[in-house]
């Protein structure tokens, strides 16, 4: 064989020789546990099981919020999440301590608040789920000012609360 | 809403009662994929166009290429060296590109990049190395000192220019470019096909995709071939081989006309099924793309090239002319490419997968994907190219040995 | 005058499945569970173990305070050995009961302090005229309720409804199947999930989801989506959206629970239907109720 012909061999077996190499040291690469349950790393749905919970449940706030939550699971709005309108969980408590104080929603706060679900111009809101009114109509039906706030009638967790008392003082409504 | 955008969906024709509200999904509005997509099927277009015409010499033995066969190889090279540039410049993570070639997932049709690329580059490397050889040779002869290191390095430190190295040499080329061919073909029509395998874009899933792409980039590889042996010679004050260059317009016009007619076919075969999507591509057609793709990359950089090919083709022009309207074509066809590569990459994604409007692209200058880092990318390869011509010669008449 | 309320057979707690549970079954639920739930701490065993690691379940709550439960939403999953292969959830929207309010968007930013412009789940507004003329909207994903009717159509408007969206989990994922480096994948319980310490950004999954339910994150550079809170299902407690959701819209439930509402939705004779059917990526995610006019 000539010596062309060996140095072509040569470098023939280096490329394989170098192909070899990369082939091991991506093995090597490779995280532990990829390819367990199929071609990705195992361990990440290990990792997506501890990311933090910012969200609790109703139940997570009426543990210290006793008050709230007799009035909040008597009246229609006990599906509402106390966190949809207050805030997180995790923004107010930390491992079992108070952090930080969740803002309470004021004056023409709660009329948007309320108006986000109840707004009857929207009209794709079915009567089966959800009562609505138009504002200010429902104002001037109830014979109030226009400057009203939702809240001065209803009680924000239990819209019906104070209605209902007024009218078993008044005996419009027979007492349940 | 957005004007333009409304009054875009009102110029639709038929169709375009689904679309009135023009309403863009809100992760739609976003264009994920933008100029640095489309440049990296451009680039890698122009490696495989430029091999084309490498390997009809080569392996085809079409002698008239011979004075443009080393220097597409040499072009081709620094084309694919810059290959991954765009994508490095899009990725997300740039820093973590191994985990394609650590952990490509076999479902994936991007996944086998960067082994197709690897292959690709040696297979390329290789054929230029044994190409010139004897060069190499001759020229390490008369170095010196880390250049002569060099030079021997190159070749393989076999410096046997003996009719039977030679031969050898000749056959190992032939059987590189024999691979080269298929290597090069599934690196673009693979391109082709992560767009042709996406069905959750109407205008993308047609497996006539890779097609398109394959024969786009031969005629951008070529076209750029053309050129810049026109300019370089030009320049050099050197004559232009007429015979290659006819024989270059020759193979040019048969891929640009399977290149247009597939584009056209896909169009047609759009608007003839008329499928559940198909209101989403008239309207993008006809709406924001309207002059990119209809004005643009159908009338002035397709049906104008046509014409003019077909000139060349049916009259009997002056070398002197002949050559000037070549140089035109190629202008054109390589600006044809281009758009066309836009019209998809970016043209695809204004759709918005609500099949009820489309988003905007707006192009920046100054992003990591914006215009000056495009021009940037653009620029590199011939920088590539000036310094491998200081060790390679371009032109075959500059070399004394070899059999070539 | 009568006082409208639910109607009683629509009550659309979701917390007190079966329907038909009134508010006292529901508080001794509660503290059923919070005195289950602090023996288990007492006790601590090793509760569910995937792949290599074993998941704590004193490590799950973490952020929670130890002395108030949280009630156990889907039965069956704490304190107990999780077979990672042997679960079939299902996530089911009623676009019938949904009214637009935004909750779901605003918990579901909430929970993983999605980045402006992006959504996991968003809400769209769906009007239609007796043209068969469709106007869609979705100003910020809905994140901002639906406070006023859309001005800029002609307002004849025969039909409206909203349609809450989010990942689809195909159980043939389109995302999962063009990802290069595997950091999207399908987990054996049928969650599509990200592994965002592999994901390079290229954004390929983000154009093979039909719904557009992925974005990339601007602040990571990874690929995000909805994985229908898998951190809280592993922990026996509904997504954030469906816990948020005050109509009962959004439904979640493991069919291997025969109580569970998902399951019997999913046995019963109602019609569901799937999102963009023809592309063949067999959602688990639901609609009922579904107008012809939602892709």
């Amino acid at each position: 064989m000539s010596k062309h012909a060996l140095r072509i061999i040569m470098v023939v077996a280096s490329v394989v020789l170098m192909a070899g190499v990369g082939f091991v040291v991506k093995e090597l690469l490779i995280p532990k546990s990829f390819g367990l349950y199929g071609p990705y790393r195992a361990d990440a749905i290990d990792e997506e099981t501890q990311r933090v919970l910012r969200h609790g449940t109703n139940a997570s706030c009426f543990g210290c919020h006793q008050y709230e939550a007799t009035i909040h699971l008597t009246g229609n709005h006990k599906t509402i999440s106390c966190e949809f309108c207050h805030g997180t969980y995790s923004d107010h408590v930390s491992n079992g301590r108070k952090i930080a104080t969740l803002p309470v929603k004021k004056g023409d706060e709660i009329t948007t608040l309320c108006l986000r679900c109840h707004n009857t111009e929207i009209k794709a809101r079915s009567t089966m789920v959800i009562k609505t009114v138009g504002v200010p109509d429902h104002l001037k039906k109830q014979n109030v000012k226009l400057t009203h706030t939702c809240n001065q009638c209803h009680h924000v967790h239990a819209p019906l609360k104070y209605i209902n008392e007024a009218k078993k003082i008044t005996g419009l409504m027979e007492v349940k | 809403m957005n004007p333009t955008l409304y009054e875009a969906s009102q110029n639709l024709s038929h169709g375009a009662s689904m679309l009135i509200s023009n309403y863009v999904f809100p992760n739609d509005l976003h264009v994920h994929w933008s100029m640095m997509i489309v440049l990296y099927p451009y680039i890698t277009g122009l490696v495989d166009g430029a091999f084309i015409i490498a390997a009809l010499y080569y392996l085809f033995d079409v002698k008239s290429l011979k004075p443009i066969a080393r220097f597409s190889l040499l072009f081709a090279f620094a084309f694919l060296c810059c290959a991954t540039l765009p994508l490095l410049l899009h990725l997300g993570r740039p820093e973590r590109n191994f985990n394609m070639l650590l952990t490509p997932s076999p479902s994936s049709a991007m996944a086998g990049f960067g082994y197709i690329y690897a292959v690709s580059m040696g297979v390329l490397s290789f054929i230029v190395l044994f190409v010139y050889r004897p060069d190499l040779v001759e020229r390490g002869k008369n170095a010196k000192g880390f250049m002569k290191l060099i030079y021997r390095a190159l070749t393989f430190d076999s410096a046997d220019l003996s009719e039977k190295a030679l031969a050898l040499d000749g056959k190992i080329i032939r059987f590189l470019v024999g691979l080269g061919i298929p290597v090069a073909a599934v690196l673009h029509g693979y391109v082709g096909f992560i767009f042709g395998g996406v069905k959750a874009n109407p205008t993308w899933s047609t497996p006539l995709m890779p097609v398109i792409f394959l024969f786009s980039a031969c005629v951008s590889g070529i076209s750029a071939i053309i050129i810049a042996y026109i300019i370089i010679r030009k320049i050099g004050g050197r004559s232009v081989d007429s015979d290659c260059i006819r024989t270059c317009i020759k193979t040019l016009t048969v891929f640009f006309i399977l290149a247009f007619s597939f584009e056209m076919l896909e169009v047609f075969s759009h608007s003839y099924l008329k499928t559940g999507y198909h209101h989403m591509v008239e309207g993008l057609l006809n709406g924001p793309l309207a002059s990119s793709f209809w004005l643009w990359q159908v009338k002035i950089c397709s049906v104008v090239p046509l014409i003019l090919l077909g000139c060349m083709a049916f009259i009997t022009l002056k070398d002197s002319i002949y050559t000037f309207i070549a140089g035109i074509v190629s202008c054109i066809l390589l600006l044809q490419v281009f758009i066309m590569r836009w019209n998809v990459v970016i043209g695809g994604q204004l759709m918005s997968k609500s099949a009820r409007g489309y988003t905007v692209f707006h192009t920046e200058w100054f992003d990591k994907e914006g215009i000056v880092a495009v021009i940037i990318i653009m620029l590199i390869p011939f920088m590539i190219l000036f310094v491998l011509g200081k060790i390679f010669p371009f032109w075959a008449e500059e070399r004394k040995g070899g059999i070539q | 005058m009568i006082i409208k309320d639910f109607p009683p057979n629509q009550d659309c707690s979701h917390e007190n499945f079966p329907p038909s549970i009134d508010k006292r079954d529901f508080i001794k639920k509660v503290l059923k569970g919070t005195i289950a739930g602090s023996l288990f701490l007492v006790f601590p065993m090793d509760i569910s173990s995937v792949g290599s690691t074993a998941v704590k379940n004193s490590e799950t709550t973490n952020n929670i305070d130890p002395t108030i439960k949280l009630p156990e939403e889907i039965p069956e999953i704490r304190d107990r050995q999780y077979d990672i292969h042997k679960q079939n959830f299902a996530f089911i929207v009623d676009i019938t009961r949904c009214i637009g309010c935004g909750s779901c968007c605003v918990a579901d930013k909430r929970e993983y302090n999605v980045p402006d412009g992006n959504y996991r789940t968003w809400v769209e507004r769906y009007i239609k005229d007796f043209d068969d003329q469709v106007y869609v909207d979705c100003p910020n994903g809905g994140l901002d309720g639906y406070q006023k009717p859309r001005t800029d159509i002609p307002l004849n408007a025969r039909d409206t409804f909203f349609v809450p969206k989010l990942c689809n989990m195909c159980r043939e994922a389109p995302c999962v199947q063009v990802c290069p480096v595997g950091a999207t994948f399908t987990s054996p319980d049928g969650f599509i999930l990200m592994d965002s310490d592999r994901c390079v950004g290229c954004a390929y999954c983000i154009q093979a989801c039909p719904y557009s339910a992925r974005f990339l994150n601007p602040i990571t550079k990874t690929a995000e989506k909805c994985t229908w809170c898998y951190h809280r299902v592993r922990k026996g407690l509904l997504p954030a959206c469906v816990e948020v959701c005050p109509t009962g819209a959004r439904k979640f439930g493991s069919l291997n629970d025969e109580n569970s509402e998902v399951y019997k939705i999913l046995k019963g004779p109602g019609v569901l239907t799937v999102l963009k059917q023809s592309m063949g990526t067999l959602p688990a995610l639901y609609y009922m109720g579904q107008r012809l006019e939602v892709v």
